[in-house]
């Protein structure tokens, strides 16, 4: 079984103005490839910290994480970059869609700091975005477009580079019953559409039923919890 | 367009969606705008007058003088002059003799010490002489008067050493500029070798170009033709102390006026910090795309290089504008009893345009340089994470 996540023995700690605060020590936690994988826990046990670390936008202050065989520890700021872009999309509880941009624009983000051509990156946005059920709403500001529309253009910005592995930080979080239900369905479609290696942190225990493979996080670790028949 | 282009300029047209950010940068733009406004003025003023005096340099000084490296009279002028003759766009080539005498007027009743050298334009014919103002008013004399000038050499006589002197006719007075000497005249070569008793030779010679920019190229060839014997001189080094007070001039006006930029320029800091403070969320965003920290940087140069260009633009459309107008339509009149000039001329001179704009541009780059690279240097996720 091939591992598309392997993080080995991480270790993390704010230091901020006032006291350092320790996140996680020693945590591991292997993902193999073409799971859809839930992650749940209390707030505060580091949850967004571990994606943010197995996506290579934060560093650990010890340990290993290894994504689709790589080691992000070995690369320079800019090949890391390049790798995220091409490998890796994140989704946001808050959507962090940019604000002073369209839509398509949003989802076209991803093609331009890979250097496809303005009209080409596009072309494909306004194709994703059509897959993600928002066909015409490309042009809309990203503040004309409610919770869900705005949370489907995130899932599209994310998917924009075709990548192996997304991971989704609460992506439900912000949303109503059926908003969330509906941002789920279309992750857990992309994700058997696409074979990629998800990993979504939710709050919501009737979502992460319909994972492949639930963690649970707390602050002695992250462990595979037992809860959940191991699927696919 | 490339990202960080496209971004950076997105960033500058919806500010002012943001009022604080607006405010900054319109601050940013508008101080720039002025500063450069003011320096193309400024130089414009400056450039307008000493163009005038420069041109009156060229009129009226020999474009080039070669002498002798040593002692005071040419050991081969016939060959100077030949290598002079010889020089592409020569115009004229005459012996510059010169010497003190003492002038009056015809009646002898007002005399005074003078300069007499050869006119480097010849100021009529062989008996004419050009006097300044100045003398012309000391001497009460007008064009066709006639002027006695007695020379400090002498000529011997079957009753002994007696002063040379010859009777030149005014034939024409300088108005007054700012490279006029008071006591010096202007006199025929035959006037000239009479009074400083010098029938043949010369001390040095002195040519006038068809175009006196190129007197550096010419001074060269001549320099290469007769050989370090002989000191070859321009214009402008005949002219130096004026040339480099002019320079000086130029300089301190631009450094001093230039200063507005600098200020404008810590205006563009703090806007663009004020925009990295702000967007640091869509920092953390764009990393998680894959934007480099070195893309993010650029992002930033971009926002300060197109504050820089709009404001940079806007006044050099404005400063250049106001200079030609200014200009055409003499709208700074000089009381003309007072001034030989009936305007305050401005000249807009390309190049210096172009250094205002490097210099402007570079200073707003330059000042985007130090937030831009707070930029990259930010911790993504801690910006994600903190924005929720």
């Amino acid at each position: 079984m091939t591992l598309a996540i392997r993080a080995q023995g991480l270790s993390k700690t704010y230091t901020g103005e006032g006291a350092p605060v320790t996140v996680f020590s020693g945590l591991s936690f292997d993902v193999p490839e073409g799971r859809l994988v839930a992650v749940m826990g209390p707030s505060g046990v580091g949850k967004s910290t571990l994606l943010h670390l197995v996506g290579g936008i934060d560093r650990p202050d010890s340990g290993r994480v290894e994504v689709l065989g790589s080691s992000l520890e070995d690369m320079t700021p800019r090949q890391r970059a390049r790798f995220r872009n091409d490998n890796i999309g994140f989704v946001f509880q808050f959507h962090h869609l940019l604000p002073e941009f369209t839509a398509e624009e949003n989802v076209a983000f991803p093609h331009r700091i890979a250097g496809v051509p303005e009209r080409e990156a596009r072309r494909k946005a306004e194709d994703l975005l059509a897959r993600v059920g928002l066909s015409g709403r490309g042009d809309h500001g990203a503040r004309a477009l409610s919770g869900g529309e705005q949370q489907r253009v995130a899932i599209a910005r994310a998917l924009a580079r075709d990548p192996r592995v997304l991971l989704a930080d609460e992506p439900t979080g912000n949303l109503d019953a059926a908003s969330a239900q509906g941002v789920f369905d279309l992750i857990r479609e992309q994700h058997r559409e696409r074979g990629m290696t998800t990993v979504v942190v939710t709050h919501n225990p009737d979502l992460a039923a319909r994972c492949d493979r639930l963690f649970v996080m707390s602050r002695e670790g992250i462990f595979p919890s037992s809860g959940l028949p191991e699927r696919g | 367009m490339r990202f960080e282009t496209f971004v950076a300029l997105r960033y500058l047209a919806t500010s002012r969606r943001r009022a604080h950010v607006a405010l900054i940068a319109t601050f940013s733009v508008a101080g720039l705008a002025v500063g450069v406004a003011a320096l193309v003025v400024s130089l414009a003023l400056l450039s307008g007058f000493q163009d005038r005096i420069r041109r009156q340099m060229m009129d009226r000084t020999a474009h080039l003088r070669v002498s002798p490296a040593r002692g005071a009279r040419l050991e081969e002028a016939p060959r100077v002059r030949k290598v002079l003759q010889a020089l592409p766009g020569i115009r004229r080539v005459s012996p510059a003799i010169e010497g003190r005498a003492w002038a009056s007027d015809a009646t002898g009743s007002t005399g005074f010490p003078v300069h007499y050298r050869i006119a480097a334009e010849p100021p009529g014919g062989a008996g004419e002489a050009r006097i300044t103002g100045a003398m012309a008013a000391r001497l009460h004399a007008g064009p066709g008067d006639e002027i006695r000038l007695v020379s400090s050499r002498t000529r011997l006589s079957p009753i002994g050493p007696v002063p040379v002197a010859a009777v030149v006719t005014v034939g024409e007075i300088r108005r007054g500029s700012a490279l006029d000497k008071p006591g010096e005249i202007e006199v025929s070569e035959e006037t000239a070798r009479l009074l400083a008793q010098w029938p043949a030779g010369a001390g040095a010679y002195e040519a006038l170009l068809q175009d006196p920019t190129a007197a550096e190229t010419a001074a060269a060839l001549v320099a290469g033709e007769l050989g370090a014997a002989y000191r070859v001189e321009t214009w402008r080094e005949l002219n130096g102390p004026l040339a480099f007070a002019l320079r000086l001039e130029k300089t301190v006006i631009f450094l001093t006026v230039g200063l507005v930029i600098l200020v404008a320029a810590l205006s563009i800091v703090a806007n663009i910090a004020l925009t990295v403070v702000e967007k640091k969320r869509d920092l953390g965003v764009f990393t998680s795309m894959g934007a480099a920290p070195v893309s993010l940087q650029r992002i930033y140069l971009t926002l300060g290089a197109a504050i820089g260009a709009l404001g940079t633009g806007t006044g050099l459309l404005v400063g250049v504008g106001l200079s030609l107008a200014l200009d055409r339509f003499r709208l700074v009149p000089l009381p003309s009893d007072v001034y030989l000039l009936s305007h305050v001329p401005f000249a807009v001179h390309p190049r210096e345009v172009a250094v205002i704009a490097v210099f402007a541009l570079a200073m707003a780059l330059g000042a985007a340089i130090l937030p831009a690279r707070a930029a990259a240097r930010l911790a993504p996720g801690e910006a994600i994470r903190l924005s929720r």
